[in-house]
């Protein structure tokens, strides 16, 4: 029975695994199991779940001063 | 076109997209004008040799990417050392259970709904840029650019089970800061 009692510091190790597909049988035995009786498991499952699928976007908008866009012409036109 | 007007133009036309690409895959300001103005350099010394079949733009970007792979990469004799600092112990307990400090708490979202505001893109962004520089390799390389594990471990030349360590605490200190910063806010 132990040997399939994982700890939540384990069980977060294997959803980063099964995330990636890189998780045996065994390990989704046992992953599956936990997650069964952890909720608080299964929730750090749907939301890191949810930041990865967020992680691509992003809006955010920032500027190359002018400074350094002279800066760079400058350095072009020593070559 | 002289080369200081073609120059200029280059960098008014590309300067920004390169710097803001950049920026969200290093961690600090100063190091990421660096790379656009290598990028701009490497490209002009080059440019005889760019073949027309690829857009300008493309190509400029596919430079860019190489310089940002070279700074990873020049960083990776530092790296396994940094990949043994544990900066997430404090998660989980003796009987490594979840602390209640620590614990994911509910959300109230939808889990399947992304989010596109500009508050929550500003606190992701901030989340990332805290996380310790290795780690923020890692996720961006995995999960902004979909590099292998293998790819990663290569490039940052780290062990499989270094990447496995540095995934999963990026992961619980992002959740753990937008938990912080942006539900309860
Ligand atoms: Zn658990």
């Amino acid at each position: 029975m132990s040997l399939l009692n994982i700890s939540c510091k384990q069980a977060t190790y294997l959803i980063s695994k099964k995330e990636q597909r890189k998780i045996g049988l065994f390990d989704r035995l046992t992953l599956r199991l936990h997650l069964g009786i952890c909720s608080l498991c299964r929730r750090f499952e749907k939301q890191t779940g949810f930041i990865i699928k967020q992680a691509k976007h992003t809006h955010t908008e920032e500027k190359l001063s002018e400074e350094v866009k002279e800066k760079i012409v400058g350095s072009i036109s020593k070559l | 076109m002289g080369p200081s007007l073609q120059a200029n133009e280059w960098v008014d036309k590309y300067g920004d997209i390169l710097y803001n690409y950049t920026l969200k895959r290093v961690s600090d300001k100063g190091l990421a004008e660096d790379i656009v103005q290598d990028t701009f350099l490497s490209a002009w010394k080059s440019r005889e040799t760019y073949k027309s079949d690829a857009s300008e733009k493309t190509w400029l970007f596919a430079i860019c990417k190489n310089k940002i792979i070279d700074h990873y990469r020049k960083k990776s004799t530092s790296n396994v050392q940094y990949a043994e600092i544990d900066t997430t112990s404090h998660f989980f307990d003796e009987a490594e259970h979840w602390t209640r400090e620590d614990q994911p708490n509910e959300w109230g979202i939808n889990y399947h709904q992304p989010v596109e505001t500009k508050e929550f893109y500003g606190i992701l962004d901030y989340c990332k840029k805290k996380l310790q520089e290795l780690q923020h390799s890692v996720f961006v390389m995995k999960y902004m650019d979909d590099l292998s594990a293998e790819e990663i471990c290569k490039v940052l030349n780290i062990s499989s089970s270094n990447y496995w360590v540095l995934i999963h605490r990026a992961k619980l200190q992002l959740r753990k800061c937008l938990e912080l910063n942006w539900i309860n806010s």
